[in-house]
């Protein structure tokens, strides 16, 4: 699964500190989403979009073989 | 809530470098006997280094007197990685136990139960520090 959250992020001008603060998870978190090392739960994927005002379809995208 | 985020990721970096130090202690520990020529500096020296690991750990990991025990974390990245820690560990010692079975003629008559029993807890302190790092990189 791709996603759009370093994008958001940067076009937030945020770093990924600054955005696992704001929706309360850990650095490492943020980070292995980015790079779409873990598959992050609705309740985490809600929250991102929720800060970023989106939606949780503009951020992630499902691949062929998902 | 933050800061127990924090703390959390904080200790988790802490344990792993513990777990690994615990092994690499318990595994001379299990082989030590094994050697003909025992030294007793070394042995002082071994203790002392292992003592200072584990109070770095107390004092570095954060721990104060109001800490509760909790069995899994807070954060779901560290929580996944503690669990694949755990099924890591439960496959290594697998495989250790599966070795041991099959080599095990070679050696019986020389090894304790009791250092067999530290050779597999020094194994899965060993794996469960070294998956934690692995998995925890950026």
């Amino acid at each position: 699964m791709q996603n759009n959250i370093a994008e958001f992020r940067k076009a937030a001008g945020l770093s990924q500190q600054e955005l696992a603060d704001a929706i309360n998870v850990s650095r490492k978190t943020i980070s292995t989403v980015e790079t779409a090392r873990f598959t992050p739960s609705v309740i985490i994927a809600l929250k991102i979009a929720q800060h970023f005002d989106t939606s949780v379809e503009s951020l992630f995208l499902l691949d062929e073989t998902d | 809530m933050n800061q127990d985020i924090k703390a959390e990721e904080r200790f988790m970096g802490q344990n792993a470098w513990f777990s690994i130090f615990m092994g690499v202690t318990l595994l001379i520990i299990s082989i030590y006997p094994m050697l003909d020529k025992t030294s007793a500096p070394l042995l002082i020296l071994g203790v002392s280094a292992f003592l200072g690991s584990f109070f770095m750990f107390v004092i570095r990991g954060g721990f104060t007197r109001k800490m509760k025990y909790h069995l899994t974390y807070k954060d779901e990245y560290l929580n996944t990685i503690d669990t694949i820690a755990y099924k890591h560990v439960v496959l290594a010692l697998l495989f250790s136990m599966g070795a041991v079975y099959l080599s095990s003629d070679s050696f019986a008559l020389h090894i304790s139960h009791s250092m067999m029993a530290t050779f597999y807890l020094a194994i899965m302190c060993l794996v469960y520090g070294i998956s934690i790092l692995w998995q925890n990189r950026d």
